[in-house]
């Protein structure tokens, strides 16, 4: 037996809890010492600073402290347009990358290289690419959210034809950035739900109620529906949602369904500069020890047998919900359409 | 031509006229040596603009062939009407509300008997430590449809509707106009102080009331040096990227600098050749700007009235009008200054963003506080910033000297250099950004994505400004002294380094911090050029306003405003001892 097969047999064992012990990441030591070698890794993330990225490359530098994680925060749109700058520019930076949409841009640029972390292995085949191109890293689902100071529990709509109502005329915000699970998203989940024709008619109702475009961060949004500033934000993470209300913020999402659900595809950049500390990165990421700290942040982890912290945000929890997949695919296919459908009819 | 070749040549002179071989020599050294640097600084970021905005740039990001289809695609581009219309009335309105409410405060602060004067220049100068984004995050979260002016219209009225939205062309206006007033205030102050009280003296006691001595006498003698003023507030602000980009971009106010920001970053691969075609248009209209700036500056001095007599002008009793003055006075401080600071403090000590009522009070910590303290992203940005900022702040002091000496000295060829080192005023910020974004991808130097593009960047975008200082240095400076030391055997460089540079001291110190509070807090350059490894403080707090992060930005933001406005204090301090060499 190989180093790999241990590996692979320990990991498996992790995965199906029986050695709790075992949960400690444990890569090859070839893979640790060229990525000591390097001594840090650029990340290119997504997710929120101080809600996860932080947690997890403290996390990930207390296992590996030979290794610093360096990383900027933004939008899949950003991203993508970074990696792909920089490599037309030979001025390669990051090494690592995730994101709902990053992928299906970076993907065709020819900039992102295929790797198959051992601790990938326990993951079912929907959740990565064959070729290992890329991983689910965390899956997310979004909805409305209102302000309960504002807003109380009856008057809160419960259906997407609720929003209609002349009430909502310019009280309503979402984040315009060129993603599945921003505005472009909800028009693609409207689409698909109500066909094209009942979705196309109503856009044009949604149109008229003047949603407020933002720029900026799904976050932002949801804070500006936090603060007051407007009584209902579209479009948020609902674990979002459920991290503010932990700290005491008047806010609470709404079962408006199907809701999008889409995930944060994580993958290895070619011409990374510190490829080896890239992959010892992105195998953390998916082990078990990775996806507990993910998990312990409230966001919501894709290993199997990694529970989320709080199983309501789920669509198979407690309070189930009916949600609407932004595969990979169907954001490859369609994304662009829907950006120029909210240009043509909400900018 | 190098000074060793010529040495033995020289040598072989006869001492007087060794002296003034190599004067000359010297000094066309000199003048060589300053036009080769800032050539390869000044000349690169135009060139390169001009040669994409004409270029073919290809699916795969290489170019190739010539075109003109980047300049007919901006000037058939149906947006731009409503863009360029946009980027005026920002430019005009908030110009007109920075001079109005700056130089009103600036006549009544040095020329009346209004009180709370202190406050005033305390508002001044930790404005000036102030990042913009600081200021402008602050001031949308208290006009904002939930800040408490808002709050307060909701509670008075019962209803949901706001009174005033702060992501408009208002908006942006508003917030321009406050950023600026501070800077206007400290310029047309010295405006005011060296102005004649004579004639007001002599408008009053000819029967003239308050209003009409103002009207006819002191708005009169001050009318080009305001001219002046407001023509570089108006460029400023059609520069601007800060205010449309947190304020317009999310209320869908688009102006031109945005737009070439769009045009970058929202667009794969980037548009740079539509970029540099928009950029080119821009330079030239800031150069026509720039060239009407020139004419009436060159007049702005032309009622000063400063003699011997009168030194300390007689302030103005305002009589019944000294409450209204006061009120002014305090206005100014109430909302450039203190209330900024309280809704940054009361962001930062709560853990989520909650409008400004007694009810948040339950929830305070310093959470906030001990997450930026203990963080090393914010020590790292706090190193490289400053790093930054020294670096940009003392290179272009040196080019500045050099430049601003042969300038006033009106020396062989130190007009080109003087031409050469005034250009990167043409250039907004983000135009910059550009220009040096596409330079450094294409040399072969490891230059992108670390701070040294940074460092770079701005001290070629600043050294018109240390020219300024240094120019008007120098002219202050008798040539006599220099001749003196001539005389006594000195070459030109060394009465450059023991007579000029320790006389200039209070000037080149003004000038370097002046370099290094602009460059530490400006965003429109490092928002395209700093990368993950050389993350800066205007580009962090950038990220995390927009991602969200505003409890962490306002106590990092409170902390580095503290420090900064100590370096503004002794800039302050500095200039008052320069005796007024101030530069724009």
């Amino acid at each position: 037996m190989n180093r790999r097969e241990v590996t692979f047999g320990l990991g498996a064992l992790a995965a199906s809890g029986l050695f709790p012990w075992t949960r400690a990441h444990a890569a090859g030591p070839d893979l640790v010492a060229a990525a000591e070698a390097e001594g840090k890794v650029t990340w290119y993330t997504t997710m929120i600073v101080d809600q996860s990225v932080r947690p997890l490359a403290a996390a990930f530098m207390k296992r590996y402290p030979k290794i610093a994680v360096e990383f900027t925060r933004a939008g899949s749109g950003d991203t993508a347009l970074k990696i792909i700058n920089e490599g037309q520019a030979g001025r390669m930076m990051g090494d690592v990358f995730d994101g709902t949409a990053t992928f299906s841009s970076v993907m065709p640029a020819g900039f992102v290289e295929p790797y198959k972390p051992d601790s990938a292995a326990a993951y079912p085949d929907k959740f990565k690419a064959a070729d290992g191109s890329w991983h689910a890293l965390n899956f997310y689902y979004l909805t409305a959210a209102y302000n309960t100071d504002l807003v109380s529990a009856d008057e809160a709509p419960k259906t997407f034809n609720d929003l209609l109502d002349p009430k909502w005329k310019n009280q309503l915000v979402w984040s315009v950035v060129p993603e599945p699970v921003a505005a472009p998203g909800f028009l693609g989940n409207m689409l698909m739900a109500k066909g094209e024709e009942q979705g196309m008619a109503y856009l044009d109702k949604l149109a008229a109620q003047k949603v407020t475009n933002m720029n900026s961060s799904q976050r932002t949004v949801l804070d500006r529906v936090i603060v007051g500033d407007f009584p209902m934000g579209l479009m948020v993470f609902n674990h979002h949602v459920a991290i503010s209300k932990a700290k005491g913020a008047p806010i609470e999402w709404l079962h408006m369904e199907p809701l999008v659900s889409s995930a944060s595809l994580l993958g290895l950049i070619k011409g990374a500069p510190h490829p080896n500390a890239g992959k010892l990165f992105i195998d953390w990421l998916l082990s078990d020890e990775g996806q507990r700290v993910l998990a312990s942040t409230n966001y919501l982890p894709s290993r199997p047998g990694v529970d989320a912290a709080i199983p309501t945000l789920l669509p198979t929890g407690p309070k189930p919900f009916e949600t609407t997949f932004m595969s990979p695919t169907i954001v490859a296919d369609n994304l662009k359409t829907w950006i120029g459908l909210l240009d043509k009819k909400f900018m | 031509m190098t000074i060793e070749q010529d040495w033995p040549r020289v040598s072989q002179q006869k001492a007087g006229a060794r002296a003034s071989w190599l004067r000359l020599d010297q000094t066309r050294v000199l003048v060589i040596a300053l036009a080769i640097i800032l050539g390869i600084l000044v000349a690169p970021p135009a060139i390169i603009l001009l040669l994409r905005s004409l270029s073919i740039t290809n699916p795969d990001a290489t170019v190739g062939g010539w075109t003109l289809t980047h300049y007919l695609r901006f000037f058939t581009n149906p947006d731009l009407y409503r863009t360029l219309v946009n980027s005026l009335t920002f430019a005009l309105f908030s110009t007109v509300v920075a001079l109005l409410f700056g130089g009103t405060l600036a006549w009544l602060v040095e020329r009346t008997n209004t009180r709370f004067k202190a406050l005033a220049y305390l508002t001044t100068v930790i404005s000036m430590g102030t990042p913009y984004i600081l200021y402008v995050s602050a001031w949308l979260f208290l006009l904002g449809r939930s800040g408490p002016f808002n709050d307060a219209w909701r509670t008075m009225t019962g209803t949901r509707q706001v009174l005033f939205n702060p992501y408009s062309l208002t908006g942006m206006i508003l917030i321009e106009g406050f950023l600026w007033s501070p800077l206007v205030f400290l310029l047309l102050s010295s405006t005011f102080r060296s102005a004649n009280a004579d004639l007001e003296e002599a408008a009053r006691m000819s029967g003239a009331g308050v209003l009409r001595t103002v009207w006819s006498v002191s708005i009169r003698m001050a009318t080009p040096a305001i001219a002046a003023l407001a023509l570089f507030v108006f460029i400023r602000a059609i520069e601007a990227f800060e205010v449309p980009a947190l304020v317009g971009m999310p209320g869908n106010v688009d102006v031109l600098t945005t737009d070439v920001y769009r045009s970058i970053k929202e667009s794969i691969p980037p548009d740079l050749g539509y970029a540099s075609a928009y950029s080119v248009v821009l330079l030239v209209a800031v150069a026509i700007l720039l060239h009407f700036y020139g004419k009436l500056s060159r007049n702005a001095g032309r009622y000063s009235t400063v003699t011997g007599k009168g030194y300390r002008p007689r302030q103005f009793d305002l009589g019944k009008w000294r409450p209204v003055g006061d009120a002014l006075v305090i206005f100014n401080f109430l909302i450039v200054l203190v209330l900024p600071l309280l809704a940054l403090l009361w962001l930062s000590l709560l853990p989520y963003m909650r409008p400004m009522r007694p009810s948040g009070v339950a929830q305070f910590s310093l959470a906030n506080f001990a997450t930026v303290l203990s963080s090393e992203y914010y020590r790292t940005l706090a190193i490289n910033t400053l790093i930054v900022g020294v670096v940009a702040a003392s290179v272009g002091m040196i080019l500045a000297l050099f430049t601003g000496w042969l300038s006033a000295r009106r020396k062989a060829g130190a007009q080109f250099v003087d031409q050469l080192a005034t250009m990167p005023l043409v250039f907004p910020g983000i135009v910059m950004g550009v220009a040096f974004l596409m330079i450094f991808l294409s040399v072969p130097l490891p230059i992108y994505g670390t701070i040294w593009a940074l460092a770079i960047a701005y001290t070629v975008r600043y050294l018109p400004y240390g020219l300024r200082y240094t120019y008007a240095g120098v002219l202050q400076i008798s040539n006599e002294l220099e001749e003196a030391a001539g005389a006594s055997g000195a070459t030109p460089l060394q009465s450059l380094r023991r007579v000029i540079a320790p006389l200039l001291s209070p000037a080149l110190l003004s000038g370097w911090l002046f370099i290094f509070l602009i460059a530490t807090k400006e965003l429109a350059v490092a928002v395209l050029l700093s990368g993950p490894s050389s993350p800066v403080v205007a580009v962090g707090m950038y990220d995390l306003w927009v991602n969200g992060q505003g409890g962490e930005l306002a106590a990092f933001g409170l902390i580095w405003a503290a420090v900064m406005t100590l370096v503004a204090s002794v800039f302050y301090l500095a200039g008052g001892r320069a005796g007024g060499a101030g530069a724009h």
